[in-house]
């Protein structure tokens, strides 16, 4: 798997609204680090150029895999896997598939990266669809929340299943051994939600999970639970609500001491060196994004306004999944669920 | 194990729905498959057949059923050829 101690990371660098050129940026500083081989996928040309634009310590870390197609913007994600099965994103799929490579990372269309991870990667047993899930760190280190926005619509089963990743999660990063998961509803009650999530409570609640049941949005940062799950919609328009908090939080407090200059000068001080707005309520700066789960391998997505210091983390991210083997334990997770016929 | 049956394997096991409710009329959105359920479908019948399917014949399926005879016909084309 693994070559001369190296983790190998095939990067889609063709998508992300800085790509290529910070995606490049980003691989060579993560190939300072001398442990981690890298393949940018590509048009060959144009990264050939980036990459001669970068000095290189190292450059045998970092190869260039040409790709014939790039996804753009206006194109659907779901023509990937018939129209153009040979663009950056597919073929960096199909590398891990063969074993080329250790995991996946794209910082370009998630709904691109998710399709090709499923049709050319493959799911894992008893998963139907792959799911973000991401911790939601500063005011909640100890909750991780799942699906941050991979699925918009999502099938009742599904939910468990974002139950089960989200808790591996949990017990691999967050060090927590019995994770409790809560289904994010309107209210507390089982009657509570739309029709998925009313199923999904009776799934859950009969998995074997330690399941405490539905909380609110008002929950969410009080440590109820440990895993939080939701469909792909509303974890996405939290987690971005989310990581704007810090920014706004700050603008707010500076604004009402306007009449305390030297208080308001101090906060500043403190915003700018101790807390600075994007550590207040944004984890993914530091991870450079989430984990695609339930692919079979590591899949890495990183926000689509990436730069190179996200892309570095990034990588340096996926490689902590492969070499925590976050595959193998979801897959043995879901076994002893498929044993039971929960899924 | 007819082509129909097949196609009906297919389909149930991508989307995740017992095959017995998929009919020859039921529509892909009474199946809830949703547009990668049904293009990770197409692909794989495509597979399994060795057939290709245009997108624009893709698009004039209403139903299962519509589904099944376009296949039911190319293999019949490419069995006499």
């Amino acid at each position: 798997m693994v070559q001369n101690g190296r983790i190998r990371v095939a990067v889609d660098a063709m998508g992300g609204d800085y790509a290529p050129g910070e995606i490049v940026k980003g691989a060579v500083l993560a190939a300072r680090k001398n442990d981690v081989e890298i393949f940018l996928v590509g048009t060959a040309t144009i990264l050939e150029k980036e990459l001669a634009k970068c000095k290189l310590t190292n450059g045998s870390s970092i190869h260039v895999v040409g790709a014939s197609d790039v996804i753009k913007e206006n194109e659907s994600p779901v023509d990937v896997i018939r129209r153009k099965p040979n663009c950056s994103v597919a073929i960096a799929a199909k590398m891990v598939k063969s074993g080329e490579a250790d995991a996946l990372l794209s910082a370009g269309s998630t709904a691109a990266a998710a399709i090709s991870a499923i049709q050319f990667m493959g799911m894992v047993d008893g998963v139907y669809r792959p799911a973000l899930v991401g911790s939601l760190g500063s005011f909640a280190p100890n909750t991780v929340m799942v699906d941050l926005g991979a699925n918009v619509d999502c099938k009742p089963h599904q939910f468990l299943t974002f139950a089960v990743a989200g808790s591996v999660y949990a017990k691999k990063f967050l060090n927590i051994t019995d994770p409790k998961v809560a289904l994010l509803s309107t209210g507390s009650e089982e009657s509570k939600g739309s029709d998925a999530v009313r199923e999904a409570y009776s799934l859950l609640k009969n998995s074997g999970l330690n399941f405490v049941g539905n909380i609110e949005g008002s929950d969410i940062l009080n440590g109820k639970a440990n895993v939080i799950v939701c469909d792909g919609f509303v974890g996405n328009v939290i987690l971005k609500f989310y990581e704007s908090i810090g920014g706004y939080a700050q603008v707010w407090i500076v604004r009402k001491l306007k009449k305390y200059p030297p208080l308001r000068a101090l906060v500043r001080l403190l915003f700018k060196g101790l807390f600075p707005a994007t550590k207040i309520s944004n984890e993914t700066e530091k991870h450079g994004g989430g984990i695609l789960w339930g692919i079979d391998g590591v899949v890495k997505i990183a926000h689509g306004a990436s730069r190179a210091p996200q892309i570095a983390n990034a990588i340096e991210s996926a490689k902590e999944a492969v070499k925590a083997g976050v595959v193998e334990s979801l897959k043995s997770e879901l076994a002893k669920f498929n044993q039971g016929g929960k899924l | 194990m007819t082509v129909e049956d097949q196609v009906r394997d297919i389909v149930a096991k991508i989307t995740r729905v017992d095959k017995s409710i998929i009919t020859r009329q039921s529509t892909f959105k009474e199946i809830k498959a949703d547009s990668l359920d049904v293009v990770q479908a197409l692909v794989a019948v495509e597979e399994t057949f060795g057939i290709e399917i245009p997108d624009e014949e893709a698009q004039k399926f209403q139903n299962f059923g519509d589904f099944v005879s376009y296949v039911e016909s190319r293999v019949a084309q490419e069995e006499k050829v």
